[in-house]
């Protein structure tokens, strides 16, 4: 696989202020790329910086080998994190009016439009006007205006937010597809969840540096495994003494053990096998929100 | 260039189909066929009354004479419709209405005479008064009357001691020609005689409408231009546009857009103008302004329409750059509140110099490039002018409108991603430097 986007040591000022510092990722093809980060961090700076809104101070940012140029425009494709259409526009005429302007032929833009539509289960705002549509209709006409010209490069700010669990599936779905079809994606969003389930690898940009970087399974190796989670027909109780345990929360239906060292899963589950019977018993992966307020939100301690 | 073509065609569709201008330009189209039918209608309402002739009554109250010679006088007015009705001076004046009022009268010439003076003096002339409903004079009444009138106080001061040609040498006023001086030297000097057409009204009009146009479309369009990339800022689709095209491409296709439009708007009411005009009863009043088209100045017009065209992008490019600094709509009319002075002091200067197109002021505001669309139509159409002072003013403007449009697209690149509070000019430059514009 090869890397069609790639950021090398990208730096930002403004004025004595340091947006971006030295941000150095790469996004395959057919991959999405997570970008993450607390409000602040760098994530719009950075991808300003690769939609060519803004130029990096320093370091270089090439789209398939080739520096940013107008044909680079051409195959890349934008959500941004407040969307905006024309809202006093058709959504037919302004999708087509801005696939063209990336270079596609009318035709094949609206028959593009149609499928999305289609897709999206919107056949009939074809021809509304945008302040017709309700704010989620009107995110997933923002997202077929970045998709519609089969952008080879996508860069998706916070694309899933505002959205009802029904229309996020929607476009995780298209999103899916996409990277299927060889789309490189560039995501940002402040969902955990959403993150662990679209992307492999990610970059954590805490206050302009890079904190964390790289494949998320990776990532979670290298934190310590820190809960139990165990489930049993009937109480237990002298979990707290157990060396290693720090804590206990819940009830026989689910507790929840925090524990300092991975050593003391045995003698917990031992325990409790003794006093009762276990339905469940589970060394928690740390999940990526926990994960990420580690290694955002301990240093704004 | 594609792209370009793009953007122009959006543009134009959009704008062309929107509510308000559908309205406006219909709206324009009505007023104008109005304007056109007004001497029409007035005189369908005249038309009305007695045929065209108004009867005046006329009481003499012994000064007869007086009486006989103001109607001696309009009879030979040429398209006289005064009819003189003669009136029993029965001693008061409600009598006099009443008889006035029962013989369908606009209204009747009450001659005074004054009492005699001292002995030895002469007879002052009677006062004259004009008694209608309304209490006034109409102007075309009062045209006709008033030189009757002065004849008779001539020929009454005079008591025969003059001509009759003397007499209507001493009633008509003085002709004052203005002639200029190529017209003279053609002529041999024979300015005075002023047989020769000294002045086209086709110039004049020209010039004014010119500059009329020029200042509207550039007031107008400007507006719509600035206010369209205001709108794409806070609707935010501005930041998905500039991602694709260039935008220097989106700047210039907006003002080419915009700029059809209102060359189509332009389109519309001249046709509504042509078609009102050619109606046949409009053809005849047109005729009594004696205006003749084949005399219509055809270097002052390509002239005009060349400066129309530059100046229009001058403004057009920099009305753009200001909506581009501004957020929210609400803040928009004071941003281009500089832009909209110049063009009004353009148009002003133009207006108030069109008597004296070769002041100082028209000469220095003729090469100034926001000023010179308007001011220079002036020169050319009604001033002294030598064809390098065209040519330098040309040359100006187009510069001028290269370095603005270079200007603009830095500008509108940076404000474009500028949101919140209008930015300083200082704010501007610092962020251009950042933003590596």
């Amino acid at each position: 696989m090869t890397e069609r986007l790639i950021l090398q040591n990208v730096m930002k000022r403004y004025g004595d202020k340091t947006a971006v510092n030295g941000v150095t990722l790469g996004v395959q093809e057919g991959e999405i790329y997570g970008l993450l980060g607390a409000n602040g961090a760098g994530k719009t700076t950075t991808m300003r910086m690769v939609l060519g809104l803004i130029y990096p101070d320093e370091g270089s940012i090439t789209y398939g080998g080739r520096p940013y140029g107008g044909d680079v425009q051409r195959m890349v494709g934008y959500l941004p994190e407040e969307r905006g259409l024309y809202p006093k526009v058709k959504v037919s005429e302004q999708i087509i009016y801005l696939a063209k302007l990336r270079g596609m032929d009318g035709a094949e833009a609206e028959k593009n439009l149609k499928y999305w539509m289609n897709k999206f289960d919107a056949d009939e705002y074809y021809d509304k006007r945008i302040e017709e549509l309700s704010k989620g209709n009107q995110q997933k006409m923002g997202f077929i205006a970045a998709v519609v010209h089969r952008p080879q490069i996508l860069i998706l700010d916070e694309a899933f937010s505002g959205l009802d669990p029904v229309n996020v599936e929607l476009l995780k779905l298209a999103v899916k597809e996409l990277r299927d079809e060889g789309a490189s994606i560039l995501f940002s969003t402040h969902r955990m969840e959403h993150v662990e389930e679209l992307c492999h690898n990610i970059t954590i940009l805490d206050r302009s540096n890079t904190v964390l970087q790289g494949d998320i399974r990776e990532i979670k190796r290298g934190f310590p495994r820190e809960q139990i989670l165990l489930k049993t027909s009937a109480a237990v109780t002298g979990l707290e003494s157990i060396p290693g345990v720090t804590g206990v929360e819940g009830d026989p239906e689910g507790y929840l053990i925090r524990i300092s060292d991975e050593a003391a899963a045995v003698p917990v589950l031992t325990l409790a096998m003794g006093q009762s019977e276990v339905r469940h018993f589970e060394v928690k992966e740390p999940t990526l929100n926990q994960i990420f307020i580690r290694s955002v939100g301990e240093r704004h301690e | 260039m594609n792209r370009l073509g793009t953007v122009i065609g959006f543009t134009f569709k959009n704008k062309v189909r929107t509510k308000s201008f559908v309205i406006t330009t219909l709206l324009l189209a009505l007023l104008i066929t109005i304007g056109i039918h007004l001497p029409f209608i007035i005189q369908l309402f005249i038309g009305d009354d007695e045929g065209g002739a108004n009867k005046i009554g006329i009481v003499a109250d012994g000064s007869t004479e007086i009486a006989q010679q103001i109607e001696d006088y309009i009879a030979e007015v040429p398209d006289n419709n005064i009819e003189f009705v003669r009136m029993e001076d029965g001693g008061d004046t409600a009598a006099l209405n009443e008889q006035a009022q029962a013989q369908d009268l606009a209204g009747y010439l009450l001659i005074v005479s004054a009492p005699p003076g001292p002995e030895g003096t002469q007879e002052t002339f009677p006062q004259v008064q004009y008694v209608s409903d309304s209490g006034s004079i109409p102007a075309d009444v009062q045209i006709v009357l008033q030189p009757a009138l002065e004849s008779a106080k001539t020929r009454f001061i005079t008591e025969g001691a003059l001509t009759d040609e003397q007499i209507a040498q001493l009633t008509t006023p003085v002709q004052l020609n203005a002639v200029s001086y190529d017209k003279t030297s053609d002529t041999g000097g024979g300015a005075a005689d002023g047989s020769d057409d000294p002045f086209s009204p086709m110039d004049f009009i020209t010039v004014y409408v010119l500059m009329t146009l020029f200042f509207f479309s550039a007031m107008l369009t400007g507006n719509m231009i600035a206010s369209e990339v205001t709108s794409e800022k806070s609707s935010r689709v501005m930041e998905i546009l500039i991602t694709s095209v260039s935008p220097l491409t989106q700047m210039f296709g907006k003002v080419i857009g915009v700029f059809l439009i209102g060359l189509m708007q332009i389109g519309v009411l001249g046709v509504t103008i042509a078609i009102n005009l050619m109606l046949p009863y409009n053809r005849d009043v047109m005729a009594g302004f004696d205006l003749d088209f084949s005399q219509l100045p055809v270097d002052v017009l390509i002239y005009g329409l060349i400066f129309y065209v530059l100046g229009y992008f001058l403004y057009a490019l920099l009305f753009a750059a200001v909506g581009s600094i501004v957020s929210r709509t609400e803040d928009l009319g004071q941003a281009v509140m500089p832009l909209s002075m110049l063009s009004l002091a353009a148009f002003y200067i133009g207006i108030f110099s069109l008597n004296n197109a070769d002041s100082l002021l028209m000469k220095i505001s003729s090469f100034v490039p926001f000023t010179s669309p308007t001011t220079m139509i002036a020169r050319i159409g009604l001033g002294e002018i030598a064809f390098w002072e065209i040519a330098v003013s040309l040359i100006l403007l187009l510069l001028s409108i290269f370095f603005f449009g270079w200007l603009s697209a830095k500008i509108y690149r940076t404000g474009v991603l500028m949101y919140g509070k209008r930015p300083s000019l200082k704010e501007l430059r610092k962020a251009m430097k950042a933003y590596k514009i």
